[in-house]
């Protein structure tokens, strides 16, 4: 009971001080949104006007079941595939009009009704990996439905006997049952929005930045004799760790509420599918941050240099952890690095949440990572805390 | 009820092969303003540490009102007041909330500590600036509340450690007649300071280390009779006497 009420005066008292500090205040939410400002402006145009894809298709057959296909593929409005030429498709790509299209092979008709092997073929521009994966996911949803077609072919001619046939084989499947598919408007194509990468990272950095600068105010404490002071007016070493911790994550909780806040109703940020698993990643990453501040306090023993550790270490795991820049866009040993880091298990699980369209079970593992990290931090500071220089 | 509040016993304690205290004994009674002089690294804070349960010895014991700090540590830190040297407080808050903050820390309910905070700063002469913020003040007007601060638990012991550092004879003056005052309430104290004049004219017993040990002891009238007539001896020439005149770090 006694440790539960010098916890809570302690907290409050640092908020308190917290709040009396204009610079502290600026630095640990104005700067923050300046930031997320700047870097929304500056990323607003990756993807300004997100178009449709457009699918072009062309065939080598002169006659046959591909033009059947391609018919049926440019009747519906919504899908809105382009008919080419094959060479005149290829010439396209080479002067980058077009990013690539797929083709059907000369072959396509017979090697479908005769059984043998035939290959949609898909020719994509170098660079435009979202075009190529749209191509091939088009290829394959074809080649999946043609494949059925033979399959049912073949289940005929070997009930029937090969002269329940049609005589013309390229006019099976007339009247649609040969290529059937669905579209569906789901509404507009929207713009990126770089505030939904760019709210979550500066809010993880910053978050850990303000609790790493806790432990410059920690050490402040120490020095002048404050925490010592507090020790023989009756207050017990864990109260002060306890409460110099729950002060950090007071201090946590009102980040969040206004940068999230912020993130909402300024920057239009979407939470994805799951906002409660973005609250409680966000917790988790409040718990570890603050459990980081006062381990750096416990293992720092100047003022300076727990400034200095502060700043170092918050600009080297912001980037590393994907702060600055989405990790899904980072090559693979990046993505390696940022899991040594509490800010990439953050980062990775609001980029699932945010960008991904994840649900809250898609992150326990993240979840699990920032309670790691958290706990690990929490007892390093319980067993190194100092209250006063090389005192207890 | 013993005469001696305060008693302490062949007190030791090293840092790495440094003996910073090596078999200091000394007693302080009730309402008495006992002096410890040294100077500088001659152990007078590290003695105050140990005495006021921040920082354990490695040998010797500590009795304060009867109750041992080793075994009582959180009995005895409700006996004692501590005003370091340095100035303990925290520069954005307001001296009041300084003083309800620390009080609170002590026990006191929030009504308690708030009556408390303002008798305190009446007695060090800031009420009228309760509400400013610390960094404001002057060091002497910080000087006072670092003081305050020490009252705040209602102590039977109070410890000063050098309670005058870089202050106005306005503001020295003002803390010397609030010792005496609450001496005459009935508090003991241990003032540590290297301004001779101030033990001199406060202390009813002084006691002078030196290299970690008590080098001598006795009232300032007893300390200067070792040396010459006490009416012609200054309480600084005892001191250099006792301890030498080569320059310390």
């Amino acid at each position: 009971m006694l440790v539960l009420r010098q916890t809570l005066l302690i907290a409050a008292k640092d908020t308190k001080v917290f709040l009396k500090d204009p610079f502290g205040v600026a630095f640990a939410l104005l700067f923050p949104l300046m930031f997320i400002l700047g870097f929304s402006l500056a990323l607003r145009n990756i993807a300004p006007e997100d178009e449709q894809l457009a699918i072009t298709v062309a065939t080598r057959e002169q006659e046959g079941l591909s033009h059947r296909i391609i018919n049926l593929l440019t009747e519906d409005e919504l899908l809105g595939a382009v008919v080419m030429p094959y060479d005149a498709a290829v010439r396209a790509v080479e002067e980058e009009e077009i990013g690539g299209f797929v083709a059907f092979p000369a072959d396509f008709t017979s090697g479908l009704t005769e059984g043998r092997p035939t290959k949609l073929e898909v020719v994509a521009r170098a660079g435009d990996p979202e075009l190529e994966a749209a191509l091939m996911g088009f290829a394959r949803s074809v080649a999946s439905s043609s494949s059925n077609t033979r399959i049912a072919l073949a289940a005929i001619a070997q009930i029937a006997g090969p002269a329940a046939l049609p005589r013309d084989a390229a006019s099976f499947g007339r009247g649609g049952s040969l290529l059937s598919f669905e579209t569906e408007q789901v509404g507009p194509v929207e713009a990126f929005n770089a505030a939904n990468f760019t709210v979550p990272g500066y809010l993880t950095m910053y978050v850990f930045f303000a609790a790493a600068m806790g432990a410059r105010a920690i050490m402040r404490e120490r020095v002048n004799y404050t925490l010592e002071r507090l020790m023989s007016n009756g207050a017990r070493r864990e109260s002060v760790v306890a409460g110099k911790y729950l002060g950090a994550l007071y201090l946590g909780a009102i980040q969040l509420a206004v940068l999230w806040g912020a993130g909402l109703l300024a920057f239009g940020i979407h939470l994805g599918v799951s906002p409660a698993a973005v609250i409680v990643v966000s917790a988790l990453m409040v718990l570890t941050s603050a459990a980081f501040g006062v381990m750096l306090a416990s293992l720092v023993h100047t003022e300076a240099s727990a400034s200095s550790a502060a700043v170092l270490a918050s600009l080297l795991l912001a980037p590393i952890g994907g702060c600055w820049w989405p990790l899904f866009i980072t090559p693979e040993w990046m993505q390696s690095l940022a899991k040594l880091t509490p800010h990439g298990w953050a980062n990775t699980a609001f980029n699932k949440l945010m960008l991904f369209g994840a649900e809250g079970g898609d992150v326990l593992v993240e979840m699990a990572a920032l309670a790691a990290f958290g706990l690990a931090f929490l007892v390093v500071a319980l067993v190194r805390f100092r209250l006063s220089p090389g005192g207890p | 009820m013993t005469e001696e509040f305060l008693v302490a016993k062949d007190l030791r304690k090293r840092f790495g092969d440094v003996p910073a205290v090596d078999g200091v004994s000394f007693t302080i009674r009730r309402q008495e303003i006992f002096g410890l002089l040294g100077p500088n690294g001659a152990g007078k804070t590290t003695i105050i540490r140990m005495l006021s349960t921040t920082l354990e010895p490695d040998a010797g014991g500590i009795e304060i009102g009867g109750r041992s700090v080793a075994e009582d540590s959180v009995g005895v830190r409700a006996l004692i007041g501590v005003c370091p040297q340095e100035l303990a407080l925290y520069p954005e808050l307001s001296a009041r909330d300084n003083l309800v903050f620390f009080g609170r820390m002590a026990g006191l309910g929030s009504r308690q500590a708030k009556e408390a905070a303002a008798e305190n700063l009446e007695l060090v002469g800031l009420l009228d600036r309760a509400k400013d913020a610390v960094r404001k003040f002057s060091g002497g007007m910080k000087r006072r509340v670092n003081l305050a601060a020490a009252l705040m638990s209602r102590p039977h012991l109070l410890f000063l450690d050098e309670p005058t550092v870089g202050i106005d004879p306005q503001s020295r003056n003002h803390i010397f007649e609030t010792i005496l005052r609450l001496r005459s309430e009935g508090m003991s104290v241990l003032y540590t300071t290297h301004y001779m004049e101030e033990a001199d004219r406060l202390c009813s017993r002084i006691g002078v280390i030196d290299h970690g040990r008590l080098i001598s002891l006795g009232t300032p009238a007893e300390l200067k009779s070792a040396i010459g007539p006490p009416d012609e001896v200054t309480l600084e020439q005892v001191f250099l006497n006792l301890t030498g005149r080569n320059l310390r770090d």
